[in-house]
This record gives C-alpha cells, sequence and structure tokens, in this order.
C-alpha cells in the first residue's frame, strides 16, 4: 500500500558557503531528519591525530593538536572546483584493510615553522615581532585534501587574511610535527560537522480578510501595518488594501503584537479577524550555511545520500528479520 | 575513565543486530522494533511514514535515554492479515522512494537555479 509522498524543491539562493531552498508537500519528520543528517552524518575529513617532532612554543601538544581538529578541511575532486563529497573518495579508517593508514583512509599533513628561519626571510619592519603559524603552513600529501582557505579566488585576493592562525612564535621557537587527516561524522566530534548553520523554519500563511478590512478607516490599517514588528504587512499605494509583503517569509517570527491590535479594532471580540498568520505545516524555508569544508549544494545533496542509504540498510535489515 | 567510546552512536557493538523485534504478549497484531544506534532521525521519520498507513492502528517510537544509542519503535496494524513487520518495510520503501524524488528535485532546482542565475556565480 504506498503512501508516497512527492515533495518539491525550490531554490532561493547559492553561493558556495550557503544555500538556501524550500522544501514542500513533505511533513516535519523529513524537514527535520534532513536538518539532523546535515548537522550530525553527514562525512568529512579533519585532523585526528598528531605526531609531534618538536614543539617549543607556548601551548603544549594537546591544546595544538585540539587546534588542528577544528581546522575545516575541503576535499575538492578532481577537474572540480567545488568542496564535494569525501564519501567515495575515502573510507572510514576503521573499515581500511590496511595497517596503520594508507592513502585510502588518511591524508597527511607536514608542518615544519622554526622561528629563527624564517626571521632570516622576513621584510626589515616585521623583523623579530612574533610569527603567526596559520593553516597554510600545513602541507598535504594529496593534491586534492587542503586546510579551507577561500571559497573563491577572488574572496582571497581581497583578503589580507593568512588563513587559520594555530599559534605565534617568538625566537628561538619551533614547531614540527605530522597531522593525520580521517573522514569521520560529527556524531563522533563536532569537527566533522560541514555546517555552520542548518536551520529551517515554517512557512507563514498569510490571510487577509478583505471584507473585513473595508470596514478598517486608512489610520487604522496603517497601524496593523505598524503594530507588526516584523514588517510583513504594507498598504498598497493604488488601492490603500492592506498587502503581504513579498519577502514576508523571510521576516514573519513574531505575531502576537498584531493579533493584538486587532483585538483592539475589533467592534464585537468574535468578530472575524482582518489578518491571520499561521504556519505551513507541509513547506519550509530551509537555510544552511557550511563552514568551508564542502560546498553548500554538495552538504545536501550528500545528507540526501546518507538518508536513502540509511533507509536502504534498513530494510535490508527488517527483510532479514522476517526469515 | 569510564566515559562512552565516542563511537558507540553510530557503530553497532560486538555480536550487536542492527534492528530486532519482539512480539507483543497482550496485544494482538502488535510488536516493538528496537533499532540500535539509531535516534529521533530515523524514529520520528518512520513513526509519522506508519501513521499515515491506514493498515496501521498504532505507532509510537521512544528514545529511552540520550546515552542510550536505541530507539524502541511500537506498531499495531488493524488486522492479523498484515504483520506488523510488513507495514515497516512498506514504510521504509515508501520513504526511500521520497529520497529518490527529493535527490532528483534537489539536483533539478539546482541547475534551473544556476542556468537563471549564471552572471551571479562566483568561482563556480
Amino acid at each position: 500500500m504506498p503512501q508516497q509522498r512527492f515533495p518539491k524543491v525550490e531554490v532561493l539562493s547559492i553561493a558556495p558557503h550557503a544555500i538556501s531552498f524550500i522544501l514542500s508537500e513533505t511533513d516535519t519528520s523529513m524537514a527535520n531528519a534532513l536538518r539532523r543528517i546535515m548537522i550530525a552524518e553527514v562525512p568529512t575529513i579533519a585532523i585526528d591525530l598528531v605526531e609531534y617532532a618538536e614543539n617549543s612554543s607556548v601551548l603544549n601538544d594537546e591544546y595544538i593538536a585540539h587546534r588542528l581538529g577544528l581546522i575545516p578541511i575541503r576535499y575538492t575532486p578532481e577537474g572540480s572546483m567545488k568542496g564535494g563529497d569525501c564519501h567515495q573518495a575515502f573510507v572510514p579508517h576503521r573499515e581500511c584493510l590496511c595497517y596503520d593508514r594508507c592513502a585510502r583512509c588518511s591524508v597527511e599533513f607536514e608542518l615544519d615553522v622554526n622561528f629563527d628561519k624564517v626571521n632570516q626571510t622576513r621584510p626589515d619592519q616585521e623583523r623579530d615581532l612574533p610569527l603567526t603559524v596559520t593553516s597554510r603552513d600545513l602541507m598535504s600529501n594529496n593534491i586534492l585534501v587542503a586546510p579551507a582557505h577561500f571559497l573563491s579566488e577572488e574572496e582571497q585576493d581581497e583578503s589580507h587574511d593568512e588563513g587559520i592562525s594555530i599559534v605565534k612564535l617568538g625566537p628561538g621557537q619551533h614547531l614540527k610535527l605530522k597531522a593525520i587527516a580521517r573522514m569521520g561524522i560529527s556524531k563522533e566530534h563536532s569537527k566533522w560537522c560541514p555546517v555552520a548553520v542548518a536551520t529551517y523554519r515554517f512557512w507563514p500563511i498569510i490571510t487577509i480578510n478583505e471584507e473585513a478590512c473595508n470596514m478598517l478607516t486608512l489610520e487604522q490599517k496603517q497601524e496593523l501595518v505598524e503594530a507588526c514588528p516584523d514588517r510583513i504587512l504594507a498598504l498598497d499605494e493604488i488601492t490603500n488594501n492592506l498587502v503581504a509583503v513579498e519577502n514576508a517569509y523571510e521576516m514573519a517570527t513574531f505575531t502576537e503584537d498584531l493579533k493584538m491590535a486587532q483585538e483592539a479594532m475589533k467592534k464585537r471580540p468574535e468578530d472575524e479577524d482582518f489578518v491571520s498568520v499561521v504556519h505551513s505545516t507541509d513547506r519550509f524555508v530551509f537555510s544552511v550555511e557550511s563552514t568551508g569544508a564542502m560546498d553548500a549544494e554538495e552538504i545536501l545533496l550528500s545528507a540526501l545520500r546518507v538518508l536513502k542509504d540509511r533507509l536502504n540498510y534498513l530494510a535490508a535489515e527488517v527483510e532479514k528479520l522476517k526469515d | 575513565m569510564n566515559a562512552p567510546e565516542r563511537t558507540a552512536a553510530f557503530l553497532l557493538d560486538d555480536g550487536e543486530e542492527k534492528v530486532e523485534y519482539y512480539a507483543d504478549t497482550k496485544v494482538s497484531n502488535a510488536g516493538t522494533f528496537t533499532f540500535n544506534k539509531e535516534d529521533h532521525t530515523v524514529g520520528n521519520l518512520l513513526r509519522m511514514q506508519l501513521l499515515r498507513d491506514p493498515q496501521v492502528k498504532f505507532a509510537g517510537y521512544m528514545h529511552p535515554h540520550p546515552l542510550v544509542h536505541k530507539i524502541h519503535l511500537k506498531i499495531q496494524t488493524n488486522t492479523s492479515q498484515v504483520a506488523p513487520a510488513e507495514t515497516l518495510s512498506a514504510a521504509i520503501e515508501d520513504l526511500s522512494n521520497e529520497t529518490d524524488h527529493l535527490i532528483t528535485q534537489v539536483t533539478d532546482a539546482i541547475d534551473k537555479w544556476k542556468k537563471e542565475n549564471v552572471s551571479g556565480m562566483i568561482g563556480m
């Protein structure tokens, strides 16, 4: 007995770091599953193990290892500019057949910064100032994998940023280490989380009762427009009728003030509302922002793939149970 | 020292089955499925899908404790003709098809948006 739904998707905007879209004709369980998977189950790459050769900086080994772990690492598939889904390019290290680590399950980064060596090459005005070790000093052994810096060359040209700071070195200090990055999901540690923001909000249904509104004076209509702190209403310039503004769905949050203002305007308390705002139960406005480890649209597609794989796995397990 | 393994939330323990079934001893046509290493993501999804099935009389899930990584899904069907496992399989299949549909929808919507906004794309 198929009870399948056919949800619809409309994209509102796409940037490398963010995507916004409308999911409709499904219910909160699907919207929430998608949100939860984007936050906790989309695999990414992050530094998981650090081997120190020398650390004479002011921060201890663990402190630096933690900072390294939090640097977003980007996998860019061959022939693409996008931060892509790493799930086909790597295997989880627990499932890998290798003894310790190999190119299939891990990426090695080398970092070797010696203050005294770098100091000789610095311009005079900077000499002897503290030297910042950044994510740029991490040298990857896989050309497709690198710390996330900028999402476009344009952005990079405009910025004076030198990458993500790790530690500052003073005269005589030396930091040399090998960092091993692995694929994981943020259920294990949030350093593997690909999203900074993944939220959805309910689509607001704004109904304007034209008949009741005709009873209002222009001043009263103006009062209703101003009563709403989110400015979801406006007056039509030609007809002077109340209308919902075009991007009301982006703004509608708090409508209690609107309700109160209406109650005060009604002749009798049982009169119909002039404007009603309720939330839709089958239409959601998603907003997803990436940490830089993956492009936002890839996160969405990857989340759907994770969900699909999970359901197929469960289907097979339930089938096994029946025998 | 006694902290649980961080991977305990998603990796099955040794010898642990993904899905277990316990038939209800007091109610007919009913039983509880235990999904190990699953949470609200799948629990709520399955419950809502089962509730849309007219053959299902009751469907509910619970996550016993945030540190206990399993969910219990209880299903009761209308008649003895339909086993709870049958309705669960149908629900999973419907959800799987829905996800397939969503994947094509998302891919199409992204392509459509990009066609309409080519000039707006930077670094793509």
